[in-house]
């Protein structure tokens, strides 16, 4: 009993929890008062289904000066009964507990515990105070994530160039494994939807191209359209969903599981070994998506202008190649690459920057997709400023 | 001689202390129990010592030497001196047993031979009783072979110290008991350190040479293991007897 006694004491002390052992204990008790019109007594059962209406009236109560709640004759209580019994043990400037019975304040210490009442009670501010509370912790951490996010660039930035000095650091093979694993997740869907906005882009522009006499120009603006614009911007997208996902879900996965904390333990740089490879990779996987990706955008808009117009394959090819050049090839092979590195540096900053429990691991990839795919946007209108 | 001492440490997340000004020193060749109510801080100790968590106030030496957290050097130091095990392993899942083990040794020595490679990574998970499992992925394994899989990667770089997370937790009693007369078998003949954070109250009496008692982020109380379980404190008699207040009422 010692214990308990003590622990009785100390909540007493606190004036906000008497706790009573029974009904001789309550008597004793110099705060426990007789049912009063100030006094809110609980009935027998308090059940989730009870605890609003004795809620509202503790409420009322307390907002007309301060409640005394008898929780005397409470037999029949559950987890929200605690709740309740924690909650108004933190509100103590204007509430009183009396004749918590020895059943329901055991399971309450049990149950609740460990719970320090601060932990319910956070100061309540003035609403123009709270969102400006709000807005000011928001800008912080987006700050904070994007200071995290700029570090991380620049580490990769170093561990690349440094591993193509020394070739260490990195799981022997994992490149050629990233190259096949990228180009392999994303050839199929490339070269369909590219294909199809080959298609769409060309079918838009005959119509109008048409009205004007202007067919073979068809020509001109799908290859100036596609070498430049549209297949580092679509294969960018494509890029994101399928390899940036797919990256962000197996890193977050890997910090998850302390699978990154055991590399570092390990004595492996994991921003060195698990980023490097990708970086590499995607380097060498783009440029060849970008050539596929090309002929099969250009070939999309060769059937439209041949079934549409009557566009021979052969004018088609040679009125094109007076509006492009390598220079468009080029532009476009760099601004995809440029586009790949945003994927996979956006990746691995959600993967690795990922809290400990699952669900995180669902958010980080999409929160990756979303940021690859604005960085990619950002980076092709700096591209367009720079180039047209 | 100890390995490992700490002077006055605080860690925390951010402006959140989980530890406080704990002092204490971890003897060589001995095993060290961390033990505490869930949350006090145990696996949090483990990251700082491991390197990985930065303390917020204190100093950490190894060696006798002080661990600078921002020094790529002085954490490298760490990095080959301290093993880690964790909870659940985290062996990665894309390599099979053999190249998690052998990993830290291709990534520290990449001119090592290939032969000499695979003869030490043979004889460590010779040692954990796992050879036969050397081609299987971790999701192939079994909760305990992936723990005596992590401990053989743990031991592979022939670290001073290895820092064992929970290594019983999620364990049959004969498994876990098992991985006990390991953790001795390696003090004993082989001089290792270890620092258990560990729940397990048959596991700590029968492994343990030192314990630390963690209690709402400060060290509680520490000593060895006899001197510990006779203690008359309350909170050791409430964490070892299991005797807690409203049992005696």
């Amino acid at each position: 009993m010692g214990g308990r006694e003590e622990l009785q004491k100390k909540l007493a002390n606190e004036g906000a929890f008497l706790y009573s052992t029974g009904s001789q204990d309550s008597k004793e008790e110099p705060g426990v008062e007789e049912e009063s019109a100030d006094v809110v007594v609980l009935p027998r059962r308090l059940l989730a289904a009870d605890i609003p209406a004795a809620f509202r009236k503790i409420e009322a109560r307390r907002e007309e000066g301060g409640a005394t709640v008898d929780f005397g004759g409470v037999e029949e209580f559950d987890s929200t009964t605690l709740a309740l019994l924690s909650y108004l043990r933190s509100r103590s400037s204007d509430t009183r507990i009396i004749n918590v019975g020895e059943k329901l304040g055991r399971s309450f210490e049990v149950f609740m515990g460990g719970t320090p009442p601060a932990a319910f009670a956070g100061p309540e501010l003035d609403l123009p105070i709270r969102v400006l509370h709000s807005f000011s912790d928001r800008f912080l951490t987006q700050m904070r994530k994007a200071e995290k996010f700029f570090i991380l660039l620049s580490d990769e930035i170093t561990h690349t160039a440094s591993y193509l000095r020394e070739r260490r650091g990195v799981y022997p093979g994992e490149i050629w494994n990233q190259v096949f694993f990228m180009g392999n997740k994303s050839f199929p869907i490339t070269c369909l939807l590219i294909f199809l906005v080959g298609v769409t882009i060309a079918m838009t522009s005959a119509a109008q191209l048409k009205l004007y006499g202007a067919d073979i120009y068809l020509a001109d603006l799908i290859g100036y359209g596609m070498l430049r614009e549209l297949v580092p911007l679509m294969l960018g997208v494509i890029l994101a969903g399928k390899v940036g996902a797919a990256v962000a879900a197996e890193l977050s996965t890997m910090t998850v599981l302390e699978e990154v904390d055991a590399l570092r333990t390990m004595g492996i740089v994991p921003e060195r070994y698990l980023m490097v490879p990708r970086l590499i990779a995607i380097t060498i996987t783009v440029p060849l998506l970008v050539a596929l990706a090309d002929c099969v955008g250009i070939l999309g808009g060769i059937l439209v202008g041949r079934i549409t117009l009557g566009i021979l394959a052969s004018a088609f090819i040679r009125e094109m190649f007076t509006a492009v050049d390598l220079g468009d090839f080029l532009i476009g092979l760099v601004k995809s690459v440029i586009f790949g590195w945003a994927v996979i540096v956006g990746a691995g900053f959600k993967g690795l920057t990922v809290g400990r429990s699952a669900g995180e691991v669902g958010r980080a990839t999409t929160e990756s997709v979303v940021l690859s795919i604005s960085m990619i946007i950002l980076i092709d209108c700096v591209f367009a400023v720079l180039t047209y | 001689m100890d390995i490992i001492a700490v002077h006055d440490l605080t860690v925390g997340y951010g402006n959140v202390e989980i530890l406080r000004e704990l002092r204490f020193s971890i003897p060589a060749r001995e095993i060290t129990a961390v033990v505490g109510t869930s949350g006090c801080g145990k696996s949090t100790l483990l990251k700082t010592l491991a390197g990985l968590l930065p303390p917020l106030a204190g100093k950490v030496l190894f060696r006798s030497e002080p661990v600078d957290f921002l020094s790529e050097a002085s954490l490298g130091s760490i990095f080959r001196g301290i093993g880690v095990l964790y909870q659940d392993g985290a062996l990665l899942n894309n390599l099979t047993l053999f190249e998690n083990v052998a990993l830290p040794v291709r990534m520290r020595h990449p001119d090592l031979p290939e032969t000499v490679l695979r003869e030490l990574v043979h004889d460590r998970l010779n040692q954990v009783g796992l050879l036969h499992g050397a081609a299987k992925y971790p999701s192939e394994l079994s909760g305990g072979m992936r723990k005596r899989g992590a401990l053989a990667r743990a031991l592979v770089t022939d670290p001073a110290v290895v820092l064992c997370d929970e290594p019983s937790s999620g364990l049959d009693p004969i498994t876990s008991g098992r991985l006990d007369e390991l953790l001795l078998c390696l003090r004993d003949d082989f001089g290792m350190t270890f620092v258990v954070v560990t729940h397990e109250l048959r596991s700590i009496a029968k492994i343990a040479d030192r314990v630390l008692i963690i209690n709402e982020g400060r060290l509680h109380l520490s000593g060895g293991l006899a001197e510990v379980m006779g203690s008359d404190d309350p909170f050791v008699q409430t964490f070892f007897l299991r005797k807690v207040d409203h049992d005696d009422a």
